[in-house]
């Protein structure tokens, strides 16, 4: 694994310029708001809780190792206008009992310290929605759900602020590409499978299906729906196929988009059925997991996905952002199933809570002043290029996701790392855990464009 | 009317399940009657495979009830801790020699202490405790990465004998001659405590377990395709080889179970046990000692199926969770039968299928169906398929 680690850096070297990396330490990318409250002695506390042991284990389990990096990474330089940084979080294992209870602590115990909370899954988000309003408590989350973000009616903006786009609009997005792309996706019907949470349902609306329709592109009314502990989803997939789709679309993570690409290939339909997905299956874990299948032609059965990707990835390094997380992710010796999305974007929320703090501050004066209603109305009133250009947050006119979204495909590098394997002859083979490995990498398709929004229709 | 009604109540009963059940194969038959031959092969084939190894997890469970009346609730975890012992010795081309040392000196002591750490201040006993560490060692050990197959099996039987021994020694043994609920409860206590000893040891991020790997191509094996019922069938059906494995390990578990508790000593007592524990003392046999190898061999079941599990999709925490959707298969065999194990799993899985088949958008196959099968099964007969009719004198 470690081999791995050496030659996905090789891999960036080589893609893009990187200099002096490990040598030299990289200036900070943002362009903080100068701090005019010295906050010396005063703690600045990072609240978040979620699932880190159950469902979304794969993808939050860097959220904490990028929050201690990240807190080590502001204390060693002095903290936060002065201020210690440090995280307070807990694992609730997926449960919204657990949820609720560890919500119930963090304000019991903070009380009017807590002023901002991250959150991880739509699930707490729409758990959380009312409750946050209520105690005026701003949430950071990547990406949530309509009713999580927006209420019920899909046109109540609530306390809760993600930095992805509302997976509906990722999806419309896609129907977007789909039509305008008929040369990979001739006669698109584009059919659900995917997991039966909140996460897993968001796309599957009527709304979505109607717009996609607009653009040409049929969407199964009926979704299919599987759990994470499934072994055998032959049955979900070939309904879908059965149903006339010839693009399936998951809201899944890890082995969710593993599995389904798996069951393509064991039908022989790998170039016959699309597969694609939320920004989530971009995701490292999979371009990992989705090893234990090959094609035909020896590439693993998750080559050619498509998927979302509204933020830089990691092999962009001519973005100083990238360049900079890379270079903490190095130092701090993380493993490859770290090198994630939510490593990443966690860096970025870490700098947006940090600059929301200190426009905030500034405005009222002290730490101990601040209030969640302040903080809403920083955070509303917020144009900022997080990181200097990982993602954008900007939330003017009650918006509450993001609204930039691109899309790209997964592939895997081949030996010369000049471009894509074709098969396993020409492929970038490192030494894995369990034999050889394919070297994933995703690579964006079209620009940064804004995406439709679907919610409330 | 109401007299009538009265007096026949029982007949009316059943004569409303008898049409409630001919209206559901009615509604069933009319649904299935419109789909291709190919896809109700498929699903039974994908039914019967699958439930294959929910019959697996689910023969843990029944060992444990069976022998010491006790519902296992920490079944899911021991497979979890199984699967990722059997990953620690797999994916390492090099064991550390000392780690394997203590696995396998804990594992010896457990064993030879059973009964009483007396046991030890024998010379005898210290010998064979010391040999039979120093074995163990050896077969986690020897050669290179090619042997990690035996290694890792080795490693897993050890790990497994371990942690049924353990949770038996320090949870349930405390509490013989308690009310079993006391026991059951002790269950959900150890499936937190192996959660939280999973998660600091292994973490919680996914892991690839590829024993199903085909050498030559490196990708998981191929899956079985009926070509030749293709037209028969007006589609593909395939057997996914994988299934197919740990359907037999599922078939041999049980035969040989069945084998086991009719005609050895210790699975004679272990079923002598189960009916009651101090009638057993009483008559000379070792509650413990056979509590104890029930634990063990409960433990090394769940390692089974936690590994058969984690090489069809993945290792994770997640794992644990097949356990829950098994406790219907466990109830529909019933509670003390090995045959019912493997018979509710296969009913189970057959039934999740088919309502997957039939509507997968309401999750009818996972949520609904498994338990209304159990529902009426367990109104024919309550003690479920195969589980023995108790009579208690008032």
């Amino acid at each position: 694994m470690k081999k791995l680690c050496v030659m996905l850096a090789l891999l960036f070297v080589i893609a893009g310029a990187l200099p002096g990396l490990a040598q030299d330490m990289l200036p900070y990318p943002s362009q903080l708001t100068e701090c005019e409250v010295d906050l010396t002695g005063e703690t600045l506390n990072v609240f978040h809780f979620g699932d880190l042991s159950g469902p979304y284990a794969f993808i939050t389990q860097p959220v904490v190792s990028a929050l201690t990096d990240g807190v080590a990474y502001w204390n060693s330089r002095g903290g936060v206008c002065g201020a210690e940084l440090a995280q307070i979080y807990e694992d609730t294992g997926g449960s919204r009992e657990a949820a609720q209870s560890a919500y119930d602590r963090f304000t019991s115990t903070y009380g009017d310290e807590l002023d901002l909370l991250v959150l991880y899954s739509s699930d707490d988000g729409e758990l959380l929605r009312e409750q946050l309003a209520e105690d005026e408590i701003v949430s950071f989350i990547s990406a949530g759900s309509i009713e999580s973000l927006y209420g019920e009616d899909g046109q109540t903006p609530g306390w809760l602020y993600a930095s992805n786009p509302l997976y509906i609009n990722q999806f419309g997005f896609f129907c977007q590409f789909v039509a305008a792309s008929p040369e990979i996706f001739p006669d698109p019907v584009i059919g659900f499978v995917t997991w039966p949470n909140a996460f897993g349902r968001s796309g599957t609306e009527p709304a979505a299906r109607e717009y996609c329709a607009g653009l040409g592109v049929d969407v199964l009314a009926e979704p299919q729906f599987f759990l994470p502990t499934d072994t055998d989803i032959l049955t979900q997939v070939q309904n879908a196929i059965d149903g006339g789709a010839n693009i399936i679309y998951t809201n899944t993570l890890a082995t969710g988009p593993a599995l389904i690409a798996g069951t393509l290939v064991d039908l022989g339909l790998e170039e016959e059925i699309k597969l694609a997905g939320v920004n989530w299956v971009m995701d490292t874990t999979v371009g990992l997991l989705g090893q234990r299948v090959l094609k035909p032609n020896g590439l693993p059965a998750v080559d050619g996905m498509f998927g979302s990707m509204p933020f830089l990835w990691w092999t962009e390094l001519s973005s100083p952002a990238v360049q900079f997380v890379y270079q903490q992710f190095t130092l701090n010796q993380r493993g490859p199933t770290e090198q994630n999305i939510a490593y990443l974007l966690t860096w970025g929320v870490l700098d947006s809570i940090i600059e929301t703090y200190i426009r905030t501050i500034n405005r009222v004066g002290s730490l101990d002043a601040v209030t969640g209603a302040d903080i809403r109305e920083t955070v509303d009133s917020m144009d900022y290029a997080i990181l200097g250009g990982l993602m954008h947050h900007r939330f003017e006119e009650g918006m509450r996701d993001g609204t930039m979204n691109r899309m790209a495909v997964m592939k895997y590098a081949n030996a010369d790392m000049s471009g894509f394997a074709t098969g396993p002859a020409d492929a970038l083979l490192v030494d894995g855990p369990s034999g050889k490995m394919f070297v994933p990498i995703v690579h964006a398709l079209t620009d940064f464009m804004p995406v439709p929004q679907l919610r409330g229709q | 009317m109401a007299e009538y009604i009265n007096r026949n109540k029982r007949h009316l009963t059943w004569a409303l399940y008898a049409l409630a059940g001919i209206a559901l194969a009615l509604f069933v038959g009319d649904q299935l009657a419109g789909l291709r031959a190919a896809r109700i092969v498929q699903t039974l084939i994908s039914g019967l495979l699958v439930g294959g190894v929910y019959g697996l997890v689910a023969l843990g469970i029944v060992v444990i009830n069976k022998a010491s009346g006790v519902f296992n609730f920490a079944h899911g975890w021991m497979m979890v801790v199984g699967g990722m012992i059997f990953w620690s010795f797999f994916s390492v081309n090099e064991i550390s020699i000392i780690g394997a040392g203590l696995l396998a000196a804990a594992t010896m002591f457990m064993i030879m202490t059973t009964l009483s750490s007396r046991n030890l201040r024998e010379r005898r006993n210290l010998l064979i405790t010391a040999g039979g560490a120093v074995a163990l060692t050896a077969l986690m050990t020897a050669g290179g990465g090619e042997w990690r197959w035996l290694h890792a099996l080795t490693g897993t039987f050890a790990g497994a004998i371990l942690t049924g021994l353990a949770v038996e020694r320090f949870t349930i043994r405390p509490l013989i001659g308690q009310p079993l609920f006391t026991a059951v409860l002790m269950t959900l206590a150890v499936a937190e405590v192996l959660h939280g000893v999973t998660q600091i040891a292994w973490g919680t991020v996914e892991l690839s377990l590829p024993i199903f790997v085909d050498p030559a191509t490196g990708s998981r094996f191929r899956p079985i395709r009926l070509d030749s019922l293709r037209e028969a069938l007006d589609g593909l059906a395939i057997i996914r080889v994988e299934l197919v494995i740990a359907f037999v390990l599922a078939l041999i578990a049980f035969f040989g179970f069945i084998l086991f508790f009719r005609y050895t000593s210790v699975g004679l007592a272990m079923r002598a046990t189960s009916e009651d524990q101090q009638l057993a003392q009483s008559v000379g046999l070792r509650v413990r000692v056979i509590l104890a190898i029930t634990w063990a061999v409960a433990a090394f079941l769940a390692s089974i199926a936690g590994v058969l599990q984690g090489g069809a999709v993945g290792l994770s925490l997640n794992i644990s969770f097949v356990a829950l959707r098994v406790f219907p298969a466990v109830l529909l065999g019933g509670l003390e039968s090995i045959s019912g194990a493997l018979v509710g799993g296969i009913i189970i899985g057959i039934v999740e299928q088919f309502g997957t088949l039939l509507n997968a958008s309401e999750q009818v196959g996972t949520n609904l169906a498994p338990y209304v099968v159990l529902m009426l099964v367990l109104v024919i007969r309550p003690d479920g398929l195969f589980g023995e009719k108790r009579i208690e004198r008032i």
